[in-house]
């Protein structure tokens, strides 16, 4: 039964609005102000757009999300499930190394791989996918993890082996789809850190787009701002379409019994 | 679920099942299918780490030393240290409480509303970064909307000392991920308390604040106190939104390293780097373990 | 320790609604002092709103609540002074089982060797005695309920409310504990008000079962009773299995069910001359078929229930099912492809035009 909202809890309801909802619409209001301050306008989004490398740098961030999900899939998917498996037996220390980079903090482990690996880094921005890996590892796994404990992993293997399937084809056609909502949270994680990033992307010294953002911000901040609230409005909007989304059937019943 | 888990296992471990023969070697065959990743870890995870762990001991002539880790806690990066530590507890202390109190007045609200600011809580908790500076440096600095409509209302925001760029500016706007933080990662907490508990308190004549003092704050003090801890390790080590803010000069443990990594590092200070950077996963360590630690003691099962 | 008198409650005119759906409609219930009544009806028939609202943890919109002759509406829970059952998850989790048992004398202000010494006797009292110091996630289901019976009992209660807390154990659980609430509820004598939508259970376990449907109590009166004289249509559906056998009324005013008639009872003043006769499976009896009468069928399947046996046996003459319960010992006469004639041994049958 839905308890009724006493005037505590809109009180707090409304403090919280207002501190979170208050900075973003100052920040739209900023980024539609006119080189004066007097009139308002799209110019310094037409300012971004008319900018060199903000396609070139969103389009980089694009592939670098692309790769760093494929990446993730290819060498989480196969593991966990051999975990789920043949190789319970390790499946507490995997577990545990996992969660190592979540008490890594990035910046540590910028500058660990800054002097480690100095030659590596150096040749394309991609290889940074291969960092977000580590860094996405806590979640992904942990998704990956709860999905394949919510199936009857074993029985669907059986029954794909003894229907003739090579281990490649029961992974694709039948483990995969089984688990499809928890690998799009995966796909989904590593997307949403890849897009945004931006500790490992400066200090490695590449340019990714949230990097390229505060490059702008030295020369135009109304610019940067104006970038600032499209990323986070446009993200906002993404993720509340697809959680809320339609209403369903089974939202909002009262039920008594 | 967790006797079907282990039903599966047991099965495995009398060798039934087509998978058997992976095991028929013996530990070290059962590894194998593990090499990709943990070849992977290696390189990635396990080398970086190591050589920063090695390198911290070391002089400029490659010799063991203790003395990078001396210079830690000395003159500007002690001064630092203690920064960092003072605004990541005053900034998970506020985001905790607030939180708090916010989760718990959305769990009345209706199942879309709650759907909704999770959704948002969660943008607002993962993409901070760079945006969320710009956003306040729009809203909250001189010339920004919220600034100006204060001066209107008769509070000059800069006519003291504050500044957005200080420390205290920067607790602020961390909160603006913080708090989200909580509501996410403490409404489970809250989803589980059973309205039978509030029921069986006052119908066995408990008050309100019986049922608060005796169940309610003794079953989500774990939650809280870990849900706490996680904010202090996630303002310790955030980087993004400070460098962004005050391009790097704010007396912040992650600034400070993130000068060192970028290059201009005075010579003898090169493995000071690698020092300060070990310390901060060293407080993060162990905020982690007394995290973990409070969950597995922790009274309430799931 | 025992609470040998007990106290009678009354529930009088109680309606409430909730938006558009009426939960309870001038709702009407007496129970004796030391009685246990059962509540049963499908669920969101108002039988567990009724348990909250004698509970104080739901408010009517109008009606009486008389605890010993005395109106306690108005009163807030938890100064109702009655000990409930929740159907499950209600146990303190950060609490052991005794300091659970203990809660409500702790609110009280009970001494604290009064507490202890009560607890462990409750706790003995359900067959606990070895669990007193673990947490609620260490019992298992039927453990936790148990214990859960004893502390609504420690603050020795003026009722006992019990919402359906057997539903969520096994089976086997089920029927051993329902016989220990029993057992206890005998033994302290509170008055009790226990809520099921299991019939059997309703019937194993109370003094008066209450038949409810959309907020109306139907029938309240002895299981037997219940069973036997169903006061109207939807009792006797509700309750047991049913035949719908199709049936006339002659002008003798008796039902005429398949060439046989049978006495029947008007209680819904029909005016209907036809209709639907609800005879009970173990009010049928089968016979060798001798010539052609209507009731003559055909057995179609048998299913073993242990000391009974239910036979299905297809009409001839209209092709109904009719479902017949014997002594499995007798059922063997029955083999399935068998010509049957069936014959209704009843006086007073129920007709649902």
């Amino acid at each position: 039964m839905k308890r009724r909202l006493s005037a505590g809890n809109y009180l707090v309801l409304l403090c919280a609005f207002a501190f979170f909802v208050v900075p973003m619409i100052a920040a739209i209001e900023f980024s539609l102000r006119g080189d004066q301050g007097t009139t308002h306008g799209l110019s310094n989004y037409r300012w971004i757009l008319a900018q060199e490398g903000f396609g070139a740098n969103l389009f980089t961030s694009a592939r670098l999300a692309a790769i760093t999900a494929i990446l993730v899939l290819l060498l989480m998917v196969p593991t966990i499930v051999y975990l789920h498996l043949g190789g319970a037996r390790w499946k507490r220390i995997i577990e545990f190394i996992c969660l190592v980079p979540l008490v890594v903090p990035v910046i540590s482990y910028a500058m660990g791989v800054a002097t480690a690996m100095p030659i590596f880094l150096q040749s394309t921005v991609y290889e940074l996918s291969f960092l977000y890996v580590i860094v996405t590892m806590p979640y992904t796994y942990r998704a990956l993890d709860v999905g394949l404990s919510s199936i009857p992993l074993l029985t669907l293997v059986e029954a794909s082996k003894s229907a003739g399937a090579t281990m490649r084809q029961t992974l694709v056609l039948v483990v995969m789809p089984s688990i499809r909502s928890a690998i799009n949270g995966a796909i989904f994680l590593s997307v949403a850190l890849a897009l945004g990033e931006f500790t490992l992307a400066v200090l490695l010294h590449w340019d990714t787009f949230p990097t390229w953002i505060n490059n702008v911000a030295q020369s135009n901040v109304l610019g940067a701002v104006s970038l600032s609230v499209f990323s986070l409005v446009g993200a906002w909007l993404v993720v509340l379409v697809v959680a809320v989304g339609p209403k369903s059937k089974h939202s909002d019943q009262n039920q008594e019994a | 679920m967790s006797h079907v888990v282990a039903e599966r296992t047991n099965a495995l471990n009398k060798g039934a099942g087509p998978l058997s023969y992976i095991r028929r070697g013996g530990a070290l065959v059962s590894l194998l299918p593990l090499i990709p990743f943990l070849a992977f870890i290696g390189y990635f995870l396990a080398f970086p780490l190591a050589f920063i762990v090695r390198d911290s001991f070391l002089d400029n002539d490659k010799h063991f030393t203790l003395h990078n880790f001396a210079l830690c806690f000395q003159g500007v990066y002690g001064h630092s240290f203690l920064v960092s530590v003072r605004l990541s507890v005053i900034s998970a202390f506020i985001g905790a409480v607030a939180g708090a109190f916010i989760a718990h007045s959305i769990m009345r609200t209706g199942q879309r509303t709650r759907r909704a600011v999770a959704a948002t809580s969660s943008v607002l908790a993962n993409t901070g970064g760079v945006p969320l500076a710009f956003m306040f440096i729009a809203s909250f600095g001189a010339q920004g909307l919220v600034t100006k409509l204060l001066k209107f209302l008769g509070w000059d925001l800069y006519g003291g000392s504050f500044t957005l760029f200080s420390a205290a500016g920067v607790t602020f706007v961390y909160c603006f991920f913080q708090i989200p933080l909580m509501v996410l990662i403490f409404s489970p907490a809250l989803e589980n308390m059973k309205p039978e508990w509030r029921e069986a308190s006052d119908s066995l004549g408990g008050t309100p604040f019986t049922y608060f003092r005796r169940i309610a704050i003794p079953v989500l003090f774990p939650a809280f106190l870990s849900t706490s801890l996680l904010l202090f390790a996630n303002a310790f080590s955030a980087y993004a939104t400070a460098r962004a803010m005050t391009s790097g000069t704010l007396p912040l443990m992650p600034l400070l390293i993130g000068n060192l990594v970028d290059g201009n590092v005075i010579a003898n200070e090169k493995h000071l780097g690698h020092a300060l950077a070990v310390c901060m996963i060293g407080v993060s360590v162990i905020v982690m373990t007394i995290y973990a630690l409070v969950l597995r003691y922790s009274k309430v099962k799931k | 320790m025992s609470n040998q008198h007990g106290i009678s409650v009354n529930l009088q005119g109680v309606t409430k609604t909730y938006g558009t759906v009426v939960a309870l409609n001038n709702f009407n219930l007496d129970i004796a002092p030391g009685e246990l009544v059962a509540l049963l009806g499908p669920s969101g028939c108002g039988k567990t709103t009724a348990l909250r609202i004698l509970a104080g943890l739901d408010t009517q919109h109008s009606g009486q609540i008389l605890v010993d002759g005395k109106d306690i509406v108005g009163v807030p829970a938890n100064k109702r002074n009655m000990g409930m059952v929740f159907q499950a998850y209600s146990l303190f989790p950060t609490m052991t089982v005794l300091e659970n048992i203990a809660y409500g004398m702790r609110v009280r202000h009970i001494s604290k060797e009064k507490q202890v010494a009560r607890a462990n006797e409750l706790l003995e009292l359900v067959g606990l005695q070895e669990t007193g110091k673990r947490l609620s996630h260490q019992l298992s289901g039927g453990q936790q309920q148990r214990v859960a019976l004893a502390r609504a009992l420690a603050i020795e209660p003026s009722v006992l409310l019990l919402d359906e807390p057997l539903s969520a154990l096994d089976a086997q659980v089920r029927t051993q504990l329902r016989d220990e609430i029993k057992r206890i509820q005998t033994e302290v004598g509170t008055t009790t008000l226990f809520v099921t939508h299991d019939q059997e259970e309703a019937m194993a376990i109370a003094d008066r079962v209450g038949v409810m449907r959309h907020g109306v109590l139907e029938q309240c009166a002895s299981p037997q009773a219940v069973y036997l004289n169903p006061i109207n249509v939807s009792v006797a559906k509700f309750v047991g299995a049913m035949n719908l056998l199709p049936a006339v009324v002659t002008t003798n005013n008796e039902l005429e069910i398949y060439g046989q008639s049978v006495g029947w009872r008007n209680p819904d003043g029909l005016t209907a001359r036809s209709g639907r006769a609800l005879v009970r499976p173990e009010q049928l009896l089968l016979g060798s078929p001798t010539t052609d009468r209507p009731a003559n069928a055909i057995v179609t399947n048998q299913t073993f229930l242990g000391p009974l046996t239910r036979i299905s046996a297809k009409v001839m003459s209209d092709g109904n099912t009719l479902h017949v319960e014997m002594p499995s010992i007798e059922a063997s006469d029955y083999p399935i492809g068998k010509n049957v004639v069936v014959t209704i041994q009843a006086t007073s049958v129920l007709l649902d035009a």
